[in-house]
């Protein structure tokens, strides 16, 4: 019941962001957009590494992978399809590569994928080069700001509504035991393995996606714009602001990120990442539990008084 | 004869040079409560590590109901109805008490169903632990003795046929040990479960089981009645030779 209700929110928000192309102004869509892609990545991000306690620093990686799929379909495939296509890419690697390395843990986890995301982007610099003599491709035809902007939102619900879907299955616990104590829920008969490089490919899949879904606008392509390793850091720090362990946190951390990178941007141009990095030291300082505990803190307030 | 629900045939662990188990052999049936006792470092919790599949054994086969499960991961274990509590309690400490209760009947219990269905619903289990009134609490903010008693509960979720305990009387005052047990012996004859149950404290262990398997060094000197183990000569040395005064009455 609180499942449906909740799915029933998400879809609602949905429906009312759909006519925002309608309402608002190119600059106000296009900050809307990057709104809904950290909101898209930094879900499916929480959706394995918040209940388990793993630290991925693979959504660059996943997410170049996605956009390196947009590059080369770009002239011969539908929108839809490479989105698609981007996606499972994504996740069929972190399939593979997961089996290789979730059980591994902690600083070791972290610098194996952020060590993956260098590894895809120089196979792909150098592939280009080696055999389609070329560094970087040019987008001829991408398609409506409209269509970008729908396919966007769409993942980004889908992302939601999925992490809803696990947070409430059987997957779902399976992997908040393994966060907890993972020996003791094997004992228990999960067969964490299985657990993790299914939720691994699943998150995968959706940075995957919007990888694909967001690389046309850039029009030229190249590796070290797609496999921006600020993508993956800005991802988790959204995440990890709003709550990891929540859903509704990554949400409203990738609205306050996007507006807040956008305000500093305009009125700091030359100290605007300063002024992000103090506070997110300060976020994180002060707020460990991310705004989500923040939100807690005051219903439980609410409920006490 | 009837077969074993778990049997453990020649199991030895060496860790490096260390031989910390030495082809020990282990038979328990259904509604049996046997206990395993030892000094310090006898290798108990090694021992209790390979028939749960959380540690492979370096040597030696391990089959529950009659299935070979040596070499298979801990979940292969759970599933096929061995369950397990450890040393310090190991509950999930964020998830509520019934959360914990219930992830054992979500996975390793989820294929079988109990003799009859008391256990199967996770509130019957806390009830029945005396635990019902903190079904909602965050397991991390039970007391000690009731995280032991949590984790029985987590063990009895994963609907088992064999259950090894591991120091569950640990830390408990006298008339907790004695309700304890009492629980134990009730689930094992409402279920007719296969209990092994490790103790470090002998005198705890020998009022309540019905045989009772000694481990010294990593090898088992002694399997019996409690009564005849405790005149075995070889025990009493292992015992005075390393403890002293308390296990002397058990002696």
């Amino acid at each position: 019941m609180k499942l449906r209700n909740e799915i029933l929110a998400t879809l609602v928000a949905a429906l009312a962001l759909s006519a925002m192309p309608w309402l608002l102004s190119d600059f106000g869509l296009s900050l809307t957009l990057t709104c809904l892609m950290y909101a898209g990545l930094a879900v499916s991000w929480a959706m394995f590494c918040g209940a388990t306690n793993y630290l991925s620093l693979a959504t660059a990686a996943f997410f170049g992978l996605g956009a390196y799929v947009s590059a080369w379909g770009a002239d011969s495939l539908p929108y839809g399809l490479m989105v698609l296509l981007g996606g499972l890419l994504a996740a069929a690697f972190a399939g593979m590569v997961g089996a290789a390395v979730l059980h591994l843990r902690g600083a070791y986890f972290a610098v194996i994928t952020f060590g993956l995301g260098e590894l895809v982007r120089h196979a792909i610099t150098y592939y280009e080069k080696a055999f389609e003599g070329t560094v970087g491709r040019i987008i001829a035809e991408p398609p409506e700001a409209v269509t970008i902007y729908h396919t966007v939102l769409l993942l980004a619900v889908l992302a939601v509504v999925t992490a809803l879907a696990v947070r409430a299955s059987r997957l779902g616990l399976a992997l908040r035991g393994i966060g907890a104590d993972e020996e003791r829920a094997q004992t228990l008969g999960v067969n964490a393995r299985r657990a993790k490089i299914a939720a691994f490919a699943l998150s995968a899949f959706f940075a995957g996606a919007l990888g694909a879904a967001m690389a046309v606008r850039w029009t030229y392509i190249d590796p070290p714009t797609v496999f921006n390793p600020f993508i993956g850091f800005q991802t988790v720090l959204i995440a990890m602001v709003g709550g990891a362990q929540t859903i509704i946190g990554p949400i409203a951390s990738s609205i306050l990120f996007s507006l807040l990178t956008e305000y500093l941007r305009l009125e700091f141009p030359y100290l605007f990442l300063i002024i992000l990095g103090l506070l997110l030291i300060l976020l994180v300082l002060y707020l460990p539990g991310g705004l989500a505990s923040l939100m807690q803190r005051w219903r439980w307030g609410k409920n006490n008084a | 004869m009837r077969e074993a629900l778990l049997s453990a045939k020649g199991i030895s662990v060496r860790f490096g040079g260390l031989v910390a188990v030495d082809g020990v052999d282990l038979e328990v049936h259904g509604g049996e409560l046997v206990g395993v006792i030892g000094p310090n470092g006898a290798g108990k919790t090694t021992f209790f590590h390979t028939l749960s599949g959380v540690l492979a054994p370096s040597t030696g086969r391990i089959f529950v109901a009659g299935e070979d499960l040596t070499g298979r991961p801990a979940h292969a274990f759970a599933t096929q109805g061995v369950a397990r509590t450890f040393q310090t309690p190991r509950v999930f400490k964020e998830m509520p008490a019934l959360d914990n209760v219930r992830f054992g009947l979500e996975f390793a219990g989820r294929t079988r169903r109990h003799a009859h269905d008391a256990f199967d619903d996770p509130r019957a289990i806390l009830e029945f632990l005396g635990l019902a009134e903190v079904a909602g609490v965050p397991a991390g903010g039970l007391t000690p003795s009731r995280q032991r008693l949590l984790e029985i509960g987590m063990a009895l979720g994963a609907r088992p046929r064999v259950l090894l305990l591991d120091e569950v009387a640990a830390g408990l005052t006298h008339a907790e040990v004695d309700q304890t047990a009492q629980l134990i012996r009730r689930v094992r004859d409402e279920l007719g479960l296969a209990v092994i149950w490790i103790e470090h404290a002998v005198r705890v262990l020998m009022n309540y089981v019905e045989r009772v398997a000694v481990l010294h060094q990593g090898r088992k000197i002694a399997d019996g009645d409690p009564r005849a183990v405790a005149k075995d000569p070889a025990v009493v040395e292992a015992y005075l030779g390393t403890e002293g005064e308390p296990e002397r009455k058990a002696a």
